[in-house]
């Protein structure tokens, strides 16, 4: 579903400061998977992410989501691809400070075009997976952490991308609320069957993913299943 | 996006107010400075036509250019029964105007002296409104002269007073005779005041020889907005390529000149106004916009494209400024309503702008529903530009890059 052919992404190229992030990544993620990019700060796995989820351009090497080169799209493409493909859960939870927990939920859904009944009843379907269900109306700011996260994930779920890509997503979380959010999240990989990848170097994620691909100083040093 | 737009100016609520307040403020400014400007210059143009100069003249060629017995109009007779058939004239009539030396023994000044006729100035003019004491002409004055208060200053004369006159006739001829002083008027023209003085045409003809000849035959309309047509209109009907019809723009070169400077003078302050309101609003949305980078950055993330951004702050500023300008729209329309009928007055301007037709201390303001539409539009443009330069900042960031935006 998702495949990395050589991929090679610097920083400051051609300065004496230059970067090389990533360096000749090639590797698969199937359908359903729920993988950790894992390394020590700094070595490359937020930039991957990123590369994947179309947020950045890459230098050399290609990605395909299924049959489409991400890196030959311009930038209304990559918009329509996050849309339509993919789902993103940030660290600091990113949610739109304005909309209730509910319109947060189906902000990606309405952009879409989904109908007013379908939203509304996915919203609730996800919220109570994510045990959010008694905070639809609150707005974000009156969350804890956790919700906040869960709401998160609940944005990225609803439109039932092909795959979340989740940055550091437990980062802000006490181990509780990070334990909580990964059961969900596990859960949901296993009930809706969306690929979810995470960056992080969380003990708590890699004990939780099926699959674990360590990256030191941009290179792909182990990928190994759990 | 407008559902979205209008949750961001609720949740946003101290920018929102303050856009609010700078769009209503800059509305109601604008409206009122443009509606005085236009009212200063159309009270100025309405005093200087009703005092003496007609809305259109009918002069023989060379008369303003050179002057003379020359170029007076022969036959006023004939011309004058041909503008009784333009249903758009309310009235005209033919004056003489010649220079000569008035003196009362002691003082002597020169002047123009105009011959009128009484009854039709009444309609044509406001000379008989000025009058500050004795009274007015009329048909049967005789050798009765009225006489502008500076003039009458300088040759220390008063009603009832005798002055000497001695001028060309039309025949180029010497005319001399004594009048008596009828009357004394104040327009606050003051170059008119000082230098004009004016005599019934019934007896003026008979001194002058200047049966059925003129100097000009003025020409008020009924609607001066016709202006331009009538002119033709009387050109077509004359037929006679000695004479020329010129209308008050000709006439009053001089007070368009400075109407015109001053509207020049009026538009630099005016641009200056509107770029200081520009800049105000844009560094204000820019601001705001900035300080929603990581905002916009989360939503070009998650799927909105660069155009639903623009739709966004588009709705934002399209309501604030709807709002504000539907606010401040029958505000300002009220108060300039109020002030066309009610002007403001301000002690000493006629005294300060005299020469350019002030005669009064009272500025009335200008309602013209157009005026005042166009005013609002020129805010819309304005708000809705000052989006573009913090909407091309805010994509100047990668949608990763804005996201980590403090």
């Amino acid at each position: 579903m998702i495949k990395l052919q050589n991929v090679n992404k610097y920083f400051y190229r051609g300065e004496p400061r230059e970067v090389h992030a990533l360096c000749d990544i090639s590797l698969t993620i199937e359908a359903g998977e729920f993988t950790l990019l894992s390394g020590p700060s700094g070595c490359g796995k937020t930039t991957l992410l990123n590369a994947i989820g179309a947020l950045d351009g890459i230098d050399s090497g290609e990605i395909y989501l299924d049959e489409t080169e991400i890196g030959s799209l311009d930038e209304d493409a990559r918009t329509t691809l996050r849309l339509n493909e993919l789902g993103f859960v940030f660290q600091a939870y990113n949610l739109v400070p304005v909309l209730s927990v509910e319109e947060n939920i189906g902000f990606v859904m309405r952009l879409r075009g989904f109908s007013d009944e379908e939203i509304r009843r996915r919203v609730l379907e996800v919220a109570a997976l994510l045990e959010i269900d008694n905070k639809l109306k609150s707005l974000p700011n009156t969350l804890s952490g956790g919700q906040q996260q869960r709401v998160a994930v609940a944005r990225a779920v609803a439109a039932k991308p092909k795959i979340i890509l989740a940055d550091e997503p437990t980062a802000n979380l006490d181990s509780n609320n990070s334990q909580i959010l990964m059961n969900m999240m596990r859960e949901l990989n296993e009930r809706e069957g969306i690929s979810i990848l995470f960056a992080s170097h969380d003990e708590l994620i890699m004990h939780s993913v099926r699959r674990v691909i360590t990256l030191n100083d941009g290179i792909l040093i182990n990928d190994h299943k759990l | 996006m407008f559902k979205f737009a209008l949750k961001n100016i609720l949740f946003y609520r101290g920018r929102s107010i303050a856009t609010f307040i700078l769009t209503f403020i800059s509305s109601v400014l604008l409206i009122l400075f443009i509606s005085m400007q236009d009212g200063s210059h159309n009270s100025m143009l309405k005093n200087s036509l009703k005092i003496y100069t007609g809305a259109i003249e009918i002069y023989h060629k060379g008369y303003r250019d050179i002057g003379g017995n020359e170029y007076l109009i022969q036959d006023t007779k004939s011309i004058m029964e041909k503008l009784a058939k333009i249903d758009a004239i309310e009235a005209f009539s033919s004056r003489y105007e010649t220079y000569g030396l008035l003196s009362n023994g002691e003082h002597s000044a020169a002047s123009m002296v105009a011959g009128v006729s009484p009854n039709k100035e009444m309609v044509l003019s406001s000379l008989h409104l000025a009058l500050k004491e004795g009274k007015f002409l009329d048909e049967n004055s005789g050798n009765s002269i009225y006489m502008g208060s500076e003039l009458a200053k300088k040759l220390k004369l008063h009603v009832g007073d005798e002055v000497a006159f001695v001028g060309g006739a039309s025949d180029n001829s010497f005319a001399a005779d004594i009048f008596r002083v009828c009357g004394i008027f104040k327009t606050g023209l003051f170059e008119f005041d000082s230098s004009v003085s004016f005599l019934s045409r019934s007896y003026f003809d008979e001194l002058m020889y200047a049966k059925n000849r003129a100097s000009y035959i003025n020409i008020k309309l009924k609607n001066l907005d016709d202006l331009d047509r009538v002119n033709s209109e009387i050109v077509r009907i004359i037929n006679d390529k000695n004479l020329e019809s010129l209308t008050w723009k000709t006439l009053m070169d001089t007070m368009v000149e400075a109407m015109e400077v001053d509207n020049i003078f009026g538009y630099i302050s005016l641009s200056l106004f509107l770029v200081v309101i520009f800049f105000v609003i844009m560094i204000y949305d820019f601001i705001n916009i900035s300080s929603r980078i990581k905002e916009f950055g989360v939503l070009r993330c998650v799927g909105l494209s660069k155009k639903n951004i623009f739709a966004l702050l588009f709705y934002e500023i399209f309501i604030l400024s709807s709002l504000a300008v539907v606010i401040a729209a029958p505000i300002a329309t009220c108060i300039c309503y109020y002030y066309s009928i009610n002007p403001i007055v301000i002690n000493g301007i006629a005294e300060m702008y005299r020469d350019y037709g002030v005669v009064s201390d009272e500025i009335p303001f200008s309602f013209s529903i157009p005026t005042i539409l166009w005013n609002l539009s020129i805010i819309y443009l304005l708000n809705f530009l000052s989006i573009l330069y913090p909407y091309f900042y805010i994509n100047s960031f990668k949608p990763i890059e804005a996201t980590r935006h403090v």
